[in-house]
């Protein structure tokens, strides 16, 4: 019974924290998302990565740092609790696993080649393409909430969705992948740093 | 003399002196501990591709393990469920969907995970103490030195054909495994996040 009621106080909080758009302020999001994704030309984060899997006690954590420039060149690169690095780069995703190089041509491959439309534009928070994904708009206090459901269906085998927590200056704060079994991948970025001189040597395989 | 060689028993080829007083059963500890979720990385060597991901397994009651294979960012590669006899597969990417992997990765997961198999023979070697025993239909020796289980090789018709060997060994938990295969390219290294 006490679980019963603590579950509903938080639902009902919840429901209070997470209210859905109105058509407008939707609009106003993603202009704003769109203004401020347009002047970005570099972005440098920290992430801590949460990936969540429903028969563990705890979640799988692990920490990085993420570089992105203009037009497209992104890098991935976990430094804890393992050294691994995915660079996407010219169609081609180069991975330096622990000094082991190896790449795989994402041109051939669909999944990767959404995945990394998708990562780009989720760093730039530029994904409301309307042809790819259904859109829900949430508000939670002063950040927006938004969910990306993927209309393909082959990808949406792959993941479920995407929920994007963007902060009051139209920054992605947080990206969360949600498979088809629920089970989750939930990155939080930290100390983001934008349009600082970023050379091309920290794009380099 | 190669001839009688190659059709000798494993026991024979390496060595082995039979030993009559035996344990009952195998005893595997490295995936005993239900309170505990085992997450390791993972570098897989397989038909001269290389990859790499996150290697997950918890067990979740007696004589049943959940076994997950993610990549580094986390999209779930495949997840498998042992539970008694029965085997599961709860989720595999399209592109490995395929009876025979499947089957490689049921019979590897099943003798790495298994905690306890009724012991056909026992011998000694040396130092360690070698037991028998047959995980789904297949020979397996169990060896043990200290009484410390460091490897684990299936033989079939006398030939090693899969050796599992377990290092960095810190209080009933293998920090460093692997898998090789000797009759195919498949290599399966696991070292334990912490």
């Amino acid at each position: 019974m006490h679980k019963i009621l603590f579950l509903l106080f938080f639902i009902s909080i919840s429901a209070i924290a997470q209210k859905e758009m109105t058509p407008t302020e939707a609009v106003a999001l993603k202009t704003k998302v769109k203004t401020r994704a347009e002047a970005i030309s570099t972005v440098m984060s920290e992430f801590t990565q949460y990936k969540h899997l429903d028969f563990l006690s705890d979640d799988i954590v692990s920490q990085g740092k993420l570089a992105f420039k203009v037009p497209n060149l992104v890098k991935w690169e976990y430094t804890e609790p393992f050294a691994y690095s995915v660079l996407f780069k010219n169609e081609t995703l180069f991975i330096n696993d622990d000094g082991n190089k190896s790449n795989m041509d994402v041109g051939s491959n669909k999944i990767f080649k959404q995945l990394n439309q998708l990562i780009t534009a989720s760093i730039r928070g530029d994904m409301f393409d309307d042809n790819e994904f259904n859109i829900k708009y949430f508000k939670i206090n002063d950040s927006s909430l938004v969910y990306f459901l993927p209309k393909d269906e082959q990808f949406s085998k792959f993941i479920k969705a995407f929920h994007l927590t963007f902060n009051a200056n139209g920054d992605v704060i947080e990206v969360k992948m949600i498979e088809p079994s629920d089970d989750y991948t939930h990155i939080k970025f930290t100390d983001r740093v934008v349009n600082k001189t970023l050379s091309d040597a920290v794009f380099t395989e | 003399m190669f001839l009688l060689i190659g059709c000798a028993s494993y026991p024979v080829q390496n060595g082995f002196e039979p030993k009559s007083d035996s344990p009952k059963k195998t005893s595997n500890p490295y995936f005993s501990n239900a309170r505990k979720d085992y997450v390791y990385k993972a570098k897989i060597d397989a038909f001269n591709r290389s990859f790499g991901g996150i290697f997950i397994v918890k067990k979740l009651g007696a004589e049943h393990h959940r076994i997950a294979f993610t990549t580094e960012i986390g999209n779930t590669i495949f997840d498998f469920t042992f539970k008694g006899d029965d085997f599961r597969v709860n989720r595999i990417l399209k592109d490995l969907d395929r009876k025979v992997l499947i089957n490689i990765l049921k019979r590897d997961f099943k003798a790495l995970t298994q905690e306890h198999s009724p012991v056909k023979k026992n011998f000694v070697l040396n130092t360690e103490n070698i037991l028998q025993t047959d995980i789904l239909s297949k020979k397996h020796y169990f060896y043990y030195n200290d009484e410390q289980l460091n490897k684990i090789v299936r033989v079939d018709r006398n030939k090693e054909k899969v050796e599992f060997t377990f290092t960095n060994i810190d209080n009933q938990f293998a920090k460093q495994i692997e898998i090789a295969h000797h009759n195919f390219k498949l290599h399966i290294a696991l070292k334990a996040f912490k």
